[in-house]
């Protein structure tokens, strides 16, 4: 059982969780028991049920302890299923959470949503600004799972989230892949899921990276420029991937940029393979500018990427010049690689009389 | 922090080097592993990259209490 705060009134009791370092700064929705209880039913799980534990503190992350940060962080009951699976997502050892956490790094649980829960436990937005404000699920549940890594896991700035700066993902960064604007499968199929299920993607990773490419459909180069432009963007020498040479990033493709590499024939392994070849670096450059990490390769370039697999490709945005790209910290024991959860929403449960509780 | 309470859970006696800045998160993880009294040192901040003669002066200040706290 959580324990429980006691105030006098909503202003209160905000105020007071703003003193206990409970909030991520910003006000939160009040976690009455009513408004938990309305959270833990939707989940249609037992309150009491663990769903990991989480680092640095090892807070025990039970299903109500998780719908109290869904409360605060402002999720309406539909969410549940994907705050759940985004938590899991989180303990699952090969996440690393408590380095993540403890980093100096900026980096940031980035929550990647596939399959029909987009829209059944959302919506959530994969196309214009879906990184940015004005989306509710994107924003409530990315919140929910940092009021987790909080509360749960005591990730506080300065004291145990070690980040020098972090970054705004870190308030919230949640966005659903644009399927239906992809001319590729979606980014979970290639994860070893069908394109029916609902799945999370969790990857520990920086703040996106505008990529400008202005394309021209007469070009024939116009995959490779392309190609070329993203791995600029993947792999310079700013980024922890080129110089610890280890991590998974991401490339989020807008729907333009997508079908430029459809054109070309290109499937999402070709995309990869062609990119974890352009980001081959020259050794000498790592040499000179990688300080004690610098003079480990004999050739003369080197593979930033251990793997093609390395380099994750979702399809989302609005439709113009720009895709992003995401690079990672490539820390810790598994090294900083993407964890992916089936999202379980079969067991959602509205209990009539209590949907309208405020 | 969390090497030298590895090394200490392996049965080898370990005291963590711990910056001056990292110091309240060395306190925060020692507590939430159960082992608030492990052995720490205090270091400067920053230590990586100050250069060697720097590194070498912060080395002949602490060797002292490194050693205290083994001996203790």
């Amino acid at each position: 059982m959580s324990e429980f705060l006691e105030a006098t009134d909503e202003a209160a009791a905000l105020e007071s969780l703003h003193d206990l370092s409970c909030t991520d700064g910003l006000p939160v929705v009040i976690p009455t028991p009513s408004r938990v209880e309305r959270l833990v039913l939707a989940s249609g799980l037992d309150a009491d049920m663990v769903l990991g534990e989480l680092g640095p503190a090892m807070g025990i992350a039970t299903v109500e302890k998780v719908a109290v940060a869904a409360v605060m962080a402002g999720c309406i009951p539909d969410y549940m299923p994907l705050v759940v699976a985004a938590v899991k997502a989180a303990a699952d050892p090969r996440f690393d959470l408590t380095e993540l956490q403890a980093t100096t790094h900026c980096t940031a649980p980035l929550i990647i949503v596939n399959g029909p829960a987009r829209i059944e436990c959302g919506p959530v937005a994969s196309g214009f600004g879906a990184l940015g404000p004005g989306h509710r699920a994107n924003a409530s549940i990315g919140r929910a799972l940092r009021l987790c890594l909080i509360n749960i896991g005591g990730g506080r700035p300065g004291v145990s989230d070690m980040a020098l700066l972090g970054h705004p993902g870190k308030f919230t960064y949640c966005l659903a892949e644009a399927e239906e604007d992809s001319p590729f499968p979606p980014l979970h199929t290639s994860l070893g899921f069908d394109a029916t299920d609902s799945v999370v993607t969790l990857l520990g990773c920086e703040a996106p990276h505008s990529v400008l490419y202005s394309d021209n459909a007469d070009d024939p180069e116009d995959a490779e420029k392309l190609l070329y432009i993203l791995s600029t963007g993947l792999a310079n020498l700013a980024t922890n991937n080129a110089i610890f040479t280890s991590g998974t990033a991401l490339v989020v493709l807008g729907p333009k940029h997508a079908g430029v590499l459809a054109r070309a024939n290109m499937s999402r392994d070709a995309v990869a393979q062609r990119l974890w070849e352009l980001t081959h670096l020259p050794t000498a450059d790592h040499d000179y500018y990688g300080g004690q990490y610098g003079s480990r390769f004999s050739d003369e370039e080197y593979c930033v990427f251990a793997e093609p697999e390395n380099i994750l490709i979702m399809v989302a945005g609005g439709s113009g010049l720009y895709s992003m790209v995401m690079p990672n910290w490539g820390g810790a024991s598994h090294a900083n690689c993407a964890v992916s959860v089936q999202v379980e929403n079969n067991f959602f449960c509205e209990i009539p009389g209590l949907s309208g509780n405020p | 922090m969390r090497d030298g309470i590895n090394i200490a859970k392996s049965g080898i006696p370990s005291v963590a080097l711990v910056t001056e800045d990292f110091w309240p998160q060395g306190d925060f993880v020692a507590q939430s592993v159960g082992m608030p009294s492990i052995p720490r040192v205090k270091l400067p901040h920053p230590v990586a990259g100050t250069g060697e003669v720097r590194m070498k002066e912060i080395a002949d200040n602490v060797i002292e209490a490194i050693v205290d706290r083994f001996a203790a």
